[in-house]
């Protein structure tokens, strides 16, 4: 056949629409047939049966460990590690737990590269903690490419629907809330009080759009639809200047903007709006990474709170500073004993990471949750029996005061939503939206 | 002695002949290049639109914008794709990807219509954009924006390369075209010094002549005729002229 330009490209595009809409008899004949040379060359792969070798089982993480969303990435990590780090000490589960770690610096294409070595070269048992919705997106067509492997993603640091809903929601597990219920909650919240002309301001893709279709629903079901809408490209620092989104969004006359987006580019977007003189509250989704967030705002500041005094934060994990929670005592306690630290050959880039966080408390109720999955398997560790496992999880009580179950019609463990505002320089629970906007 | 005079009007027609070659040959290989490009980018953009909607029939049923937009941000990716917007049935704006938003030149324009349009938005570019409907246009609409400062650089940089091609033939083949009549010209001006010399001195003979004289080509002939003639006529005056040597 001749190879013109053309046909290269249909060839590519029937590819990437074929990774993307799990066309496989398109795949072949584009992109997907790199995949299917990949297994041809592992012959092992295909049974379903894989089964953690000797008295180790791997879990495979790619995340952002570099780049300007550093923070999310390893501080998830650094969470699920105390709590493995405390199951391995105390052979809580009989086989110690190992994470093999990738960064993917929240891009899409390393992130399906990790994947790939992760599921045919080290051959880990299943895959856990990975961060982003652009990132995950373009990895569960992979799960879905080899799914005679049985290879499960488990709770991911992302909110979206993709993960949650056909055609790939049965390969993936979540514990967190959804986007949809967080900015939900947040249009419901703005609304009561009378704040209706709310505004979007997004990253540039699938996890901005994810968040900006969760707003438009629920500024539907109240009749009414976003004034403003403003986009960055993924990747943004806080040094990058806002102030078009800004002029953008400011031209609409917001009551309130909700932002979707990580917290390098959030900070900046709340730093120039202040600059702007567009005073109106800044809703952030729990992605952001609270503490990145508010480090970015206040350090250097003569006036800290001069930035975050209209700041509100949806979170999907209580407080860590509720010592009344048992799984926050516990989170605690063990953050502090093992305080640990991301591999050195991750942690290239500077970064100080927080004695505890939003995030970090999240990867340690995953590390949990994980780990009781784990123990229900039993001695029968292949991967046949994950999702069985994965169900009998019934009214389980992770120690933050809310039951987690699974089932085939739910693949989603917790359901609430907190909301937090910036208080002597922390995040603190906020309860009562009209004081806080009266 | 150079033969200048004789070969000076070949060399320009030479030169004149290439000349027009290489520029009736340029103006048609850039009419060529230019239209064949351009319609084979603004086919492939067309292609590109219309195999973002055949795939996003379940996506958009399935209202799951993430995937959507997880769709159009790798295609935007392709070299010359600038910009992608899905549209519903109602003209609402279901994902793109522009920042820091959309430009006013797009919220104004008919997000039904499937035309190829060009569009210049202040601080992106110029665009040709091009649109396709999705499920027949009862589910929206496709609409792919491919920047033509890029496609218009791949056309110059296209024609470019054959032009380059074209000019360093026309300056081999004028270099030839000088050596060859250069070479034809050498032996003439040699015949002419020698003939200047036998008319001046019949008894003379160089070393330098020997070579001509042997020659076996028209030089030689002419060269062993002129020396034939000049030594039968040596006593041969002209009417009226005083006594002397020819010529």
């Amino acid at each position: 056949m001749a190879l013109t330009r053309r046909s290269l490209l249909r060839r590519g595009a029937a590819g990437l629409l074929a990774i993307c809409c799990s066309n496989r008899s398109k795949a072949r004949t584009g992109i997907g047939g790199v995949f299917d040379m990949v297994v041809a060359e592992n012959p092992g792969s295909g049974t379903g049966k894989e089964i953690p070798s000797g008295d180790e089982i791997t879990l495979g993480v790619s995340a952002a460990f570099s780049g300007p969303s550093r923070g999310l990435g390893r501080e998830l990590y650094r969470g699920a590690k105390a709590y493995f780090d405390h199951v391995n000490e105390n052979s809580l589960l009989g086989h110690r737990i190992t994470l093999k770690l990738y960064d993917d610096g929240y891009q899409p294409d390393p992130c399906v590269r990790n994947t790939m070595k992760l599921m045919l070269e080290d051959r880990v048992f299943l895959l856990f903690g990975y961060v982003g919705t652009p990132t995950v997106t373009r990895v569960l067509p992979l799960l879905k490419k080899f799914q005679n492997e049985r290879v499960y993603l488990f709770f991911p640091f992302t909110g979206a629907q993709p993960q949650r809903e056909p055609p790939y929601g049965e390969f993936a597990f979540n514990l967190r809330a959804s986007y949809r219920q967080e900015t939900s909650g947040l249009v419901e919240n703005f609304v009561r009080v009378g704040r209706k002309r709310i505004a979007v301001f997004y990253q540039a893709d699938a996890y901005g759009r994810s968040g900006w279709a969760g707003v438009r629903a629920a500024l539907g079901e109240h009749g009414g639809q976003f004034v403003g809408e403003a986009t960055y490209r993924r990747g943004q620092r806080f040094t990058s200047s806002m102030r078009a989104q800004v002029e953008i969004l400011k031209a609409t006359s917001p009551d309130a903007v909700i932002c979707i987006g990580s917290y390098a580019a959030c900070a900046a977007f709340a730093r120039d709006a202040v600059d702007l003189d567009l005073r109106v509250p800044i809703a952030n989704l729990s992605f952001v990474g609270s503490e990145n967030l508010l480090q970015l705002l206040t350090q250097d500041r003569e006036d800290p709170d001069s930035y975050t005094r209209l700041l509100v934060n949806s979170q999907v994990v209580p407080s860590y500073e509720d010592l009344s929670i048992p799984a926050v005592r516990e989170y605690r306690q063990l953050m502090a004993r093992y305080d640990p630290q991301v591999p050195a050959d991750l942690a290239q880039e500077p970064y100080q990471p927080f004695p505890q966080s939003f995030v970090s408390l999240e990867g340690f109720l995953n590390a949990k949750l994980m780990t009781e999955i784990l123990r229900r398997l039993g001695e029968d560790r292949g991967r046949a029996k994950l999702e069985e496992a994965v169900f009998s999880v019934q009214d389980f009580d992770l120690g933050i005061g809310e039951m987690v179950s699974f089932g085939p019609n739910r693949r989603q463990g917790l359901q609430t939503v907190y909301y937090t505002i910036v208080r002597d320089g922390r995040f603190v629970t906020l309860d009562d939206w009209e004081s806080w906007l009266g | 002695m150079k033969i200048e005079k004789l070969f000076q009007k070949t060399r320009f027609g030479i030169f004149a002949l290439f000349g027009m070659i290489v520029l009736s040959t340029s103006l048609l290989c850039i009419y060529t290049v230019d239209t064949q490009l351009s319609s084979e980018y603004e086919s492939n953009t067309r292609n590109i639109a219309q195999s973002i909607a055949d795939s996003s029939v379940d996506i958009l049923l399935n209202r799951n914008l993430a995937s959507l937009q997880s769709l159009i941000d790798q295609f935007v990716e392709i070299q010359g794709i600038r910009y992608i917007y899905i549209t519903s049935e109602r003209g609402e704006f279901l994902a793109h990807t522009f920042v820091p938003g959309i430009p006013r030149e797009i919220l104004g324009s008919d997000p039904s219509s499937t035309e190829p349009v060009e569009r210049r938005i202040p601080g992106m570019g110029d665009f040709i954009e091009v649109g396709s409907p999705i499920l027949a246009g009862v589910a929206g609409t496709v609409h792919v924006g491919m920047d033509m400062d890029i496609v218009a650089l791949k056309i110059q940089r296209a024609i470019g390369q054959q032009v380059i091609l074209i000019s360093i033939l026309l300056v081999l083949g004028v270099l030839a075209s000088i050596w060859l009549v250069n070479l034809a010209a050498k032996p003439l001006g040699g015949l002419l010094d020698y003939a200047v010399r036998v008319a001046a001195d019949p008894e003379k003979d160089g070393a330098s002549e020997d070579e001509l004289l042997t020659r076996d080509d028209e030089v030689g002939d002419l060269a062993r005729l002129f020396r034939y003639v000049s030594g039968h006529s040596s006593g041969w005056k002209k009417p009226g002229a005083p006594t002397t040597r020819a010529p």
